[in-house]
């Protein structure tokens, strides 16, 4: 049994934000369909409608902070089943590290697809 | 007791028929998760086209033939696209009502219908699914 | 009861709870009886006439490392006479005093309370002296709990389990005693009600036995040591300080968190316990006590 004992457990800071990302995604994702397949049709979308979306700040911030919570969300699922099915020692950190390449890479770049469509660039 | 029987997983997918309603939502909740990230990082690539139309000729952007707009209208004309489209959607409102599900778990509410609720989350996903073909599939032909 | 003498008009259940908060709902207790009896009700539903004078097919697990030609595991087939009433550990001892004296598997008391006898019956964790034979549908698969190392037969190896019992510390500790020599550490019926069912644990690992995480992640406490140390976390006689003890212990990594909520222990326990309901209010506790220390 690991003895190392701290005032806030990794485990658990990582269930809390899986749990309080999965509320807010919850309800984002809801609305994202809504938006891009019922109020707009996927297949009319334009980068001029896009552009007209994202020039909202409101709009783009919830749409980035939708990304960083969809990503954590994602990859610390992913994270969480692999460390289930028994992975330990290196190969763990290992994965940690890659996982969290990979989402800070996604975050970086859905933010910098974010900017160019809100035509801040 | 010189020696003893490793008999492995057991409970492998050989015995589907003997999971209970609690092991089907958690691999169901996981499988759909796992779609749900992978497709997170391809829309990402797929968006990142706006980089691209947001660098070029603006007059492009006015005449919709800039490439965000061509790779996007160009995917939706595919029937293949809106079919997997239709998938994402029950892949992700399986996932939202199953995630409810669990949210009031972790709660504490309703353990006792736990299986009636992951049942009533495939129902509402298949309900919620064909009710929303029509407006995914319009516009495509085969 | 009978110290009780300062409340001769009390019943002789805990069916009526002192605390208004408790009578206004129906109290867990009650709740529990009321399902109980719709189980009752169920289970009469079946018709054992249809079984009387009938063989039972029973398929059996075997496996001994002793004996050449044995080690390779195989499943032995057994004709035995249905009796009314009789239950999974009746046929198999059945089998092994009439058929072959070396089919092995641990029983003693046979009646729910010594939890030494659960096998693997039709796919299912389940107690051997629980298990109405006419309830199973037939041939009766008994196998060893999976996920153990199986030693003979039925025998499966439990250190593992004991180890993860033992590592929550399932003892009361409590230093401090009340004043006076013949004082009791009394605790109040609410609380006592709360931590009943978990106290019912008879360690009989079913519960470790169908949970998938515990088969992949081997360190993870499993359900009944968690719910050992709810019994003891939520028992308020024991001092916070120890109540933040037990938690530190089951908010590690292989802790709590490894709880998928699949409700497969709370499935499988012969005594009802209420495991995965447990396991989460554990995690919510610990999730509760470190917001507190931020």
């Amino acid at each position: 049994m690991a003895e190392q004992y701290s005032s806030f457990s990794r485990g658990g800071t990582g269930w809390l934000l899986q749990r309080i990302t999965a509320a807010f995604l919850i309800v984002v994702l809801a609305f994202h369909f809504f938006q891009l397949h019922f109020v707009n049709h996927a297949a009319d979308v334009t980068f001029a409608g896009t552009q007209a979306r994202m020039e909202n700040v409101g709009y783009f911030l919830t749409m980035v902070l939708f990304l960083i919570a969809g990503a954590f969300h994602g990859l610390n699922g992913v994270y969480n089943a692999l460390v289930n099915q028994g992975l330990e020692g290196t190969q763990k950190k290992v994965v940690l590290a890659v996982l969290s390449l990979a989402g800070i890479a996604l975050i970086a770049q859905g933010i910098w697809v974010a900017v160019a469509m809100a035509g801040w660039t | 007791m010189s020696q003893s029987y490793n008999r492995g997983l057991i409970e492998d997918f050989g015995r589907w028929k003997e999971f209970s309603a609690g092991m089907w939502a958690w691999i169901f909740h996981k499988f759909t998760g796992w779609m749900l990230i992978g497709y997170l990082f391809t829309h990402i690539a797929v968006l990142s086209t706006a980089i691209g139309a947001a660098a070029g000729d603006p007059a492009a952007i006015q005449q919709e033939t800039d490439v965000y707009t061509t790779t996007i209208q160009g995917l939706e004309s595919l029937f293949i696209i809106r079919v997997l489209e239709v998938g994402l959607l029950a892949v992700a409102v399986f996932h939202i009502l199953n995630g409810l599900r669990l949210l009031m778990v972790d709660l504490g509410i309703g353990l006792s219908a736990q299986d009636k609720s992951f049942y009533a989350s495939l129902v509402l996903t298949g309900i919620i699914t064909i009710a929303s073909v029509p407006t995914f599939m319009d516009g495509v032909t085969i | 009861m009978s110290t009780q003498q300062e409340q001769p008009q009390e019943p002789e259940s805990q069916e009526a709870p002192e605390d208004p908060e408790m009578r206004g709902t129906e109290s867990p207790q009650q709740e529990r009886l009321k399902e109980k009896e719709q189980g009752l009700a169920q289970e009469e539903a079946v018709d054992e006439s249809d079984l009387e004078g009938e063989t039972v097919h029973l398929k059996v697990f075997r496996y001994d490392p002793e004996v050449e030609g044995k080690q390779e595991p195989r499943f032995d087939d057994f004709y035995v006479p249905f009796e009314k009433g009789m239950t999974v550990l009746d046929a198999v001892m059945y089998a092994r005093d009439e058929f072959d004296s070396s089919l092995t598997f641990r029983h003693s008391c046979r009646q729910a309370v010594c939890g030494s006898d659960a096998f693997f019956v039709n796919g299912k964790q389940q107690l051997g002296c629980k298990t109405q034979i006419s309830e199973l549908k037939q041939p009766v698969r008994i196998e060893p709990l999976p996920h153990q190392e199986v030693v003979k037969d039925l025998v499966v190896d439990m250190d593992h389990f004991y180890d993860q019992m033992h590592a929550v510390e399932p003892y009361f500790q409590q230093e401090e005693l009340p004043d006076g020599d013949l004082e009791e550490q009394r605790q109040s019926r609410e609380n006592r009600e709360k931590v009943k069912m978990s106290t019912r644990c008879i360690w009989c690992a079913a519960c470790m036995s169908s949970c998938n995480i515990a088969a992949g992640d081997n360190e993870y406490l499993g359900p009944a040591a968690i719910n050992k140390a709810y019994r003891f976390a939520m028992d308020e006689r024991e001092d916070e300080e120890i109540k933040e003890h037990r938690l530190r212990i089951v908010e590690q990594e292989h802790g709590v968190w490894r709880c998928q909520t699949q409700f497969s222990c709370t499935e499988v326990c012969p005594k009802d316990i209420p495991l995965t309901e447990h396991i989460q209010e554990l995690k919510r506790e610990a999730v509760k006590k470190n917001l507190k220390f931020w």
